[in-house]
């Protein structure tokens, strides 16, 4: 992840969909009600797998880019 | 240094506060939670400390290089505190997704839910409530069936539950799905004394129970009060 190997805005989109995926989850052990754990249990897992597949693939282009790979 | 014991302190601190809330019954020397407060409390805890992770993280990508420092605030608040995150709230949610008050959040349930506090109401299910024959999550307790299967069936039937009553796809009165399965009955009833040895309970008979040719219901309803109007949408 040198600079200018993976562009930032890719690991900044990470961090913005972990962030939503936080803040759905501290929603749902501060005010559990079956609407908002049933709107979490469908988009918290997908958000979580994106900015981690996100995270994945800034590591694996930085690993080709030192020919690590 | 300083950081790490905040968030140590943070982690520490929240299920313990948490489980210490106020039940409004004495509680025994050396109390400290139950399992599920805990879980609650370390949920919170994980959440908050990611939150700042996060927020420590995006503060070092804007620094224009991306150094090691970076890279283990990357790793740690978008790939390893989230699990965390995710399987305390899992663990909370499936579990308060159970109490009476999650059914109650529904308006449509509200008769239902009001009738279980009536201490004049004499249906099966204020009788169940208000004695406490069962301890906890009496709605689903009632309206699951027994094992593993049974939770899955019950958590699936919740989801429809859900989705109709968000897009107001159901209509009042209210009805079960399915007949009332006695088995739900007999998984506490059976072995018990006083139902052995009823009256209304013959032995010869009891494989009409067990069949469901006879439903508990018939002779110990009603189960639930009549919906009147106000459980209109």
């Amino acid at each position: 992840m040198t600079h200018g190997s993976v562009p930032p805005r890719v690991l900044k989109i990470a961090i913005v969909l972990a962030f939503v995926f936080n803040v759905l989850a501290f929603l749902v052990m501060v005010h559990t009600t079956p609407i908002i754990f049933t709107l979490f249990m469908f988009v918290g897992p997908p958000i979580f797998v994106v900015a981690f597949g996100l995270l994945v693939a800034a590591v694996l282009a930085d690993l080709k880019t030192k020919q690590l790979l | 240094m300083t950081r790490l014991s905040a968030a140590a302190f943070l982690v520490l601190v929240t299920p313990v506060a948490v489980a210490a809330i106020d039940e409004g019954v004495p509680l025994p020397h050396g109390w400290i939670g139950t399992t599920s407060e805990w879980v609650r409390g370390f949920g919170i805890a994980f959440a908050l400390l990611n939150l700042v992770l996060l927020a420590f993280t995006w503060r070092s990508l804007r620094a224009g290089t991306i150094t090691g420092t970076t890279r283990g605030w990357l790793f740690v608040s978008v790939g390893l505190v989230p699990v965390m995150v995710a399987f305390f709230s899992f663990a909370h949610g499936l579990e308060a997704s159970a109490t009476v008050s999650a059914c109650g959040s529904c308006h449509v349930m509200t008769p239902f839910v009001r009738d279980l506090h009536d201490l004049k109401s004499d249906t099966l299910a204020a009788k169940h409530f208000k004695n406490r024959y069962i301890r906890e999550d009496q709605c689903y307790t009632c309206h699951s069936d027994y094992g593993l299967g049974g939770t899955i069936k019950a958590k699936m039937a919740g989801l429809g539950h859900v989705w109709r009553n968000t897009v107001g796809r159901y209509e009042i009165p209210i009805k079960i799905a399915e007949p009332y399965p006695n088995t739900r009955c007999l998984g506490c009833h059976a072995e018990s004394q006083k139902f052995l040895n009823a009256a209304g309970h013959p032995k010869a008979e009891l494989h009409n129970l067990v069949d469901g040719a006879v439903s508990c219901i018939a002779c110990h309803g009603p189960a639930h009060p009549e919906q009147k109007k106000e459980a209109r949408r």
